[in-house]
C-alpha cells in the first residue's frame, strides 16, 4: 500500500459497475413499461446517469481523501440507494407528493444528492475520532433536545406520532439522527467505563453487575425510549432498545445484561399490549389481517397481495400495482419490491443487507482502536436491526412498526441520516491497521 | 460430534419447517411463528462458532451478534418466500373470494393487459366483446337484446356476473397453460382470450324474447339429445353495457353504473334474475307429470287406470274443488283423461294413494332439492319449505296435483320433459357449446353427458303418451304442430296474490329431432292462453329448422 500518491479503489470501482448498470436497466424498463412502446432517448435515463455520476465520484472523493477503508460496503449501499431511487421513480407517477417537491422520483433524488454530499463531509470530517468520544456528552444533549423538541413542536403527517419537524418547504424527522447521536453517547460511554462496566461485585453467591456505573446509562437511554414511547414511535423504541442491548452486550460480554434486557423488554410489551391500544391493534392486525381486510387490515392484506402475484420472477418494474398498498412508498416498500421483482428480487434484497450488516462486522472485528470498534458495531447494528424490524413487519414476522427501510424507503431524513451512518463505518473501517 | 449436533439442527429445522408449513394456513398463525422461534433456536445452534473463533476474545460477541442476525434475516427470508410461493394460491383464492370484500385490482390490471375472449352465439353472432376506445382504454361492449345471457364484467364496479364470471378463467386466458402463454408473460406481449361459443340459436332466442315481450317470465328450450340449451329467456332483463365500467372510468360513469346498479337490485321484479335457472315459482298443474311418473313407476296405475271425480273431494278440512273437469256431468276418468284435463280431484287421490314416501321419491329422482349440473349456478327445487308438511293429507294432496310448497325452476321442469322423450334419463343440460383459442381453434367441445336416471323406460314411454293425448285431445290442443309428434302440459299456478302463473312444458320430435320446452309468465293468467302459445311457438320453430 504506497502512502504517497493516490491508489484507485479498483474494487470499489469495479463492484459499482454492478449498481450503475443496475440502474440504468431498471431506469429504462421503467420508463418503457410506462409508455407500453419500446422508444427512449437518452433524457430518459439522466436520473440513472447523475446516480452513476454521484456514486463513482464518490469513490474517487475517497481515494482523493486517501481513505483507506473498506471497499465492499459503498457498492452495497450504492445497489440498495439504487433500488430505492428506482422504486420512487416507478411510484412516482402513481402517487401524490406534498410540499415543494414534483414529484416523488424528484424528491428521493435530490435527498440521495444530499446524503452523499453529507457522506463527503463526513468523511473529510472524522479523520480521528478521539473528539467524536471527547462530545459523547454533547451528543447525548443534543438527542435529548431533539427528541423534546420534536415532542413539543413537532408535526404529524398522518401516521398518529408527531415525528416531524416543519421546517417550512421540507419536513425533517429529528427521530432517524437521535439512533446515530445515540449510538455516539453510548460508545463514547461504555468505552470509558468498559472495566467497571465489566466487573461486578459479589454478594453472598450472586455476582452483580456494577449497578451505579449503569444507572445514568439507563436512564439516558430510558428518557429517550420513553420520550419515542410517548411519540408513538414504537418502531424506533424497538430500535433504540436493541441497539443499546447489543452495544452492551459487545462493550461487556456479559450475557447477563441481554437476558435481562429481553425479559424487560418482554414484561414492557405485555404491559403496553393491556395499555396502549395501539399496540393491541398492531398485534391484532399481525395475526389476522384478514378479520378487517379493508379497513385496518388493509395495508397488510395488500400488501400479501403484491407478494402473492410477485410470485418466482416477479411482474417486472413497472408491470406490478404497488400503488394498491397504502403508504407503500414507507412502510411496504418491501412488497413493492417483493411484487415487480419477485422472490428472486426479495432473496437478493434481504442478502445484501446481510451482506452489509456481515461485512460492517467483520470490518469492525478487525478494528484495533476499542472506541471505534464499538463505534463502528453500533452503527452496523443500528442500520441491520432497522431493516430485520421494518422486513419482519412486512412479512408478518413480527408486528408492524412504521419505521423505514434504510436506503430503499422513500424518506428524506432517513437516507441523509443513512449516509452519514455509511461515511462514518468507512472511515472507521480505516483503522484496522494501527 | 459438534459437526453432528449442528448438521443434526440444521436437519431438524428443515423438518419443522417442512411441517409447519403442512399443517398452517396462515404465516401468522401462532402455531407456525411458535415453530419459526425454535427453527431460530436451531438455527443459532447450528451456526454457532467453533472454538478457533472463540479463542479470540473480543471477537466473540461480534460473533454472536451476527449469529443472531443472520437467524434474524434467514426468517425474514422464510417468511417473505412463504408469501410468494406456498401461501400464493391461498392468498389470491381469498381475494377473490366475494365474501371477504377485498379488491385485487392487480388482478382486474393484469386482466386489462389482456384482450378478453367474445361470447358467440351458436351461429357466430357475437353478444359481449373488448373494444378499445381512443385513450386506449379497454372496455366490455355487449350486443343484442339477448346481451343479458353474458352477465357482465366491470373492472370498475370490481364485480361481475353470469358467464362472464363463471368462465372467468377461459374469457381472461388464464386457463391456458404452456411454454407459449408463460413467455408472453415474461415479455409482456399482449395476450387475448379464449372465446365461448353458446348453444343459443339467435333465432329461437330471439322468437322467445319477442313471444315474451314485456311480460316478466322465462323460456326455456333444449336439445332432448345433447341438453344443448336453444334458447334461454329470461324477462325483465338489464343492459350490461351501463354496468360495463373499465378501471379508470370517470367517477360520474362508476356513479352512473352504481346507480344503474342499484337500481337493479332494488327493483322489485329482479332484472338481474336469470329466471330460467334462478327463478323458483309455484309449478302448478305441470307437477301432474311428477305424480303421474310415480304412480306409473310405482304400478300403482296404468294410463287406463279410472277414478272418481265428482266435482269435490274433501281432505282432511281442506276442500278441493274441481274446475278443470270437460263435462260436469261426467264422474269417471281415466289416469290418462285426468292428466289431459287436469283433474285435481284425481290426481290428489293419486297422491294420496302413493303417499308421501313415494311422492318425494320421485320428485327427488326427477331433480327436486338437487344442484343441476350447469355452467351457471341453479337454485334448487323444492319439494316442501317446512319439513312436515308432507305428513299431513291436506298436504300431499295439494303437492300432487303441483300446489302445496312446491318451487321449480323452468330448467328443472324442461329437464322432466327431456327425461320423457329420452326413455327417462336427462342430459346435463349446457349454455357453453365450446372455447375456442384466439385464432379460431376449438380448445375444447361440449360432450353431451347423462345427468340423471329420473324413471324407467317404460314409465317415460307411458308418460310420452299421456303428455301425446293431452295434446291431441285435451286442453293442450293448441300446441298441435302439423307433421310432428308434440307432447306437453299446461300450468295455471296459484300463487296466493296477483294471477297465477302461467305454465306451459312441451316436447315435439320431427324427423329425428327431439326438443324440449318450459315457458313460464309469471301471473300471466292461463296457462294454455298465454303460456302455450310461447311453448308452441319455439317447438315449432325448432322442428322446423331454418
Amino acid at each position: 500500500m504506497r502512502r504517497h500518491g493516490f491508489s484507485l479503489r479498483w474494487l470499489e470501482l469495479q463492484l459499482l459497475v454492478v449498481p450503475a448498470t443496475a440502474s440504468l436497466i431498471g431506469l429504462l424498463t421503467i420508463s418503457l413499461a410506462r409508455l407500453g412502446s419500446s422508444r427512449w432517448s437518452w433524457g430518459d435515463l439522466t436520473v440513472s446517469l447523475v446516480f452513476i455520476g454521484v456514486v463513482f465520484a464518490t469513490s474517487l472523493w475517497l481515494t482523493l481523501l486517501k481513505v483507506q477503508g473498506d471497499q465492499i460496503l459503498l457498492p452495497i449501499v450504492a445497489m440498495l440507494a439504487c433500488l430505492g431511487l428506482l422504486l420512487s421513480q416507478r411510484l412516482s407517477p402513481t402517487l401524490p407528493t406534498g410540499g415543494v417537491w414534483a414529484s416523488l422520483s424528484q424528491r428521493q433524488l435530490v435527498y440521495l444528492l444530499i446524503g452523499l454530499a453529507l457522506m463527503w463531509v463526513t468523511v473529510a470530517l472524522v479523520r480521528h475520532f478521539f473528539w467524536l468520544k471527547r462530545l459523547k456528552y454533547t451528543w447525548a444533549v443534543l438527542a435529548s433536545f431533539l427528541i423534546f423538541f420534536t415532542m413539543a413542536f413537532g408535526t404529524d403527517l398522518g401516521s398518529g406520532a408527531r415525528l416531524w419537524l416543519d421546517l417550512g418547504p421540507v419536513t425533517v424527522q429529528p427521530g432517524e439522527v437521535v439512533k446515530i447521536l445515540l449510538v455516539l453517547f453510548l460508545a463514547g460511554y461504555l468505552d470509558d467505563y468498559r472495566e467497571l462496566i465489566t466487573s461486578s461485585y459479589r454478594v453472598g453467591p450472586f455476582s452483580l453487575p456494577p449497578l451505579p456505573y449503569l444507572i445514568p446509562l439507563v436512564v439516558m437511554w430510558g428518557i429517550a425510549v420513553l420520550a419515542v414511547v410517548l411519540q408513538n414511535d414504537l418502531g424506533n423504541a424497538l430500535l433504540l432498545f436493541g441497539v443499546f442491548l447489543v452495544m452492551l452486550y459487545v462493550a461487556s460480554g456479559r450475557l447477563l445484561y441481554v437476558t435481562g434486557g429481553l425479559a424487560a423488554f418482554a414484561a414492557a410489551f405485555v404491559v403496553a399490549l393491556r395499555l396502549v391500544p395501539r399496540v393491541a391493534q398492531r398485534v391484532e392486525i399481525w395475526l389476522d389481517p384478514w378479520s378487517d381486510p379493508t379497513g385496518i387490515g388493509m395495508q397488510p392484506v395488500q400488501a400479501d397481495l403484491a407478494f402473492a402475484h410477485g410470485h418466482i420472477l416477479g411482474t417486472g418494474w413497472g408491470f406490478g400495482f404497488p400503488q394498491a398498498i397504502p403508504v407503500v412508498a414507507t412502510d411496504y416498500a418491501f412488497a413493492a419490491l417483493g411484487e415487480e421483482l419477485g422472490g428472486l428480487g426479495t432473496v437478493a434484497v434481504i442478502s445484501l443487507y446481510l451482506a452489509f450488516v456481515m461485512r460492517g462486522l467483520l470490518v469492525a472485528s478487525r478494528i484495533r482502536n476499542s472506541y471505534v470498534r464499538l463505534l463502528s458495531v453500533g452503527l452496523v447494528s443500528v442500520l441491520g436491526l432497522q431493516t430485520l424490524i421494518i422486513l419482519a413487519g412486512t412479512v408478518r414476522l413480527l408486528p408492524l412498526t412504521g419505521i423505514t427501510l434504510p436506503f430503499i424507503s422513500a424518506g428524506g431524513s432517513s437516507l441523509v441520516t443513512n449516509f452519514l451512518l455509511v461515511g462514518l463505518l468507512v472511515r472507521a473501517s480505516a483503522f484496522t491497521r494501527g | 460430534m459438534r459437526a453432528v449436533v449442528q448438521v443434526a439442527a440444521f436437519l431438524a429445522s428443515v423438518l419443522i419447517i417442512v411441517y409447519g408449513a403442512l399443517i398452517t394456513e396462515d404465516r401468522a398463525d401462532p402455531r407456525w411463528l411458535g415453530m419459526l422461534v425454535v427453527v431460530g433456536g436451531l438455527w443459532i445452534i447450528a451456526l454457532w462458532p467453533t472454538r478457533g473463533y472463540e479463542a479470540i476474545r473480543r471477537a466473540r460477541p461480534l460473533v454472536h451478534l451476527a449469529v443472531v442476525l443472520a437467524v434474524g434475516f434467514g426468517l425474514v427470508t422464510i417468511q417473505v418466500l412463504r408469501a410468494q410461493l406456498l401461501d400464493r394460491d391461498r392468498i389470491l383464492a381469498k381475494a377473490s373470494d366475494p365474501t371477504t370484500s377485498v379488491v385485487d385490482l392487480r388482478r382486474y390490471l393484469a386482466e386489462r393487459r389482456v384482450e378478453r375472449g367474445r361470447i358467440l352465439l351458436t351461429d357466430g353472432t357475437v353478444i359481449a366483446r373488448d373494444q378499445t376506445d381512443s385513450q386506449g382504454t379497454r372496455y366490455r361492449v355487449y350486443e343484442g337484446p339477448s346481451s343479458y345471457l353474458a352477465g357482465y364484467y366491470s373492472p370498475g364496479l370490481y364485480g361481475s356476473a353470469g358467464l362472464e364470471r363463471a368462465f372467468d378463467r377461459e374469457l381472461s386466458g388464464r386457463s391456458a397453460g404452456g411454454w407459449n402463454v408463460w413467455l408472453d408473460g415474461i415479455l409482456h406481449r399482449p395476450r387475448r382470450g379464449n372465446d365461448l361459443v353458446l348453444s343459443i340459436d339467435p333465432r329461437l332466442q330471439q322468437l322467445g324474447q319477442t313471444m315474451l315481450g314485456e311480460r316478466a317470465g322465462a323460456a326455456v328450450l333444449l336439445d332432448g339429445d345433447s341438453g344443448a340449451i336453444l334458447a334461454f329467456v329470461s324477462s325483465p332483463a338489464f343492459d350490461p353495457n351501463q354496468l360495463s365500467v373499465p378501471l379508470g372510468a370517470t367517477a360520474e360513469r362508476v356513479e352512473r353504473a352504481r346507480a344503474y346498479l342499484d337500481m337493479l337490485q332494488k327493483d322489485g321484479r329482479g332484472p338481474l334474475l336469470l329466471r330460467p335457472i334462478q327463478g323458483l315459482y309455484v309449478p302448478g298443474s305441470i307437477f301432474k307429470t311428477v305424480t303421474a311418473a310415480a304412480a306409473l313407476e310405482s304400478g300403482l296405475a296404468t294410463p287406463a287406470s279410472v277414478y272418481r271425480d265428482d266435482g269435490a273431494l274433501v281432505v282432511d278440512s281442506r276442500v278441493i274443488i274441481e274446475q278443470n273437469r270437460p263435462d260436469p256431468s261426467r264422474v269417471s276418468f281415466t289416469l290418462e283423461e285426468a292428466y289431459g284435463y287436469s283433474l285435481n280431484v284425481v290426481f290428489a287421490q293419486v297422491g294420496l294413494e302413493l303417499g308421501a314416501q313415494r311422492l318425494e321419491g320421485m320428485a327427488r329422482a326427477v331433480g327436486f332439492g338437487e344442484r343441476i349440473p350447469f355452467d351457471l349456478p341453479v337454485a334448487p327445487s323444492q319439494i316442501a319449505q317446512t319439513p312436515d308438511f308432507l305428513t299431513s293429507r291436506a298436504g300431499i294432496a295439494e303437492t300432487a296435483f303441483g300446489q302445496g310448497q312446491l318451487l321449480a325452476t323452468p330448467l328443472q321442469m324442461a329437464l322432466l320433459t327431456a327425461a320423457v322423450v329420452r326413455d327417462g334419463t336427462m342430459p346435463e343440460p349446457y349454455l357453453v357449446r365450446e372455447l375456442r383459442s384466439p385464432d379460431g381453434h376449438r380448445i375444447w367441445s361440449r360432450q353431451t353427458k347423462e345427468w340423471r336416471r329420473a324413471f324407467s323406460s317404460q314409465t317415460a314411454a307411458a308418460l310420452h303418451d299421456l303428455m301425446v293425448w293431452s295434446v291431441e285431445h285435451g286442453y293442450a290442443r293448441a300446441a298441435r304442430i302439423n307433421g310432428a309428434v308434440v307432447g306437453g302440459k299446461t300450468g295455471t299456478a296459484e300463487v296466493g296474490y296477483g294471477a297465477p302463473h302461467a305454465w306451459f312444458i312441451g316436447f315435439a320430435e320431427r324427423a329425428g329431432k327431439r326438443v324440449v320446452v318450459a315457458v313460464v309468465v309469471e301471473h300471466g293468467g292461463s296457462g294454455v292462453q298465454v303460456a302455450l302459445p310461447i311453448g308452441k311457438a319455439l317447438l315449432e320453430a325448432a322442428v322446423q329448422g331454418p
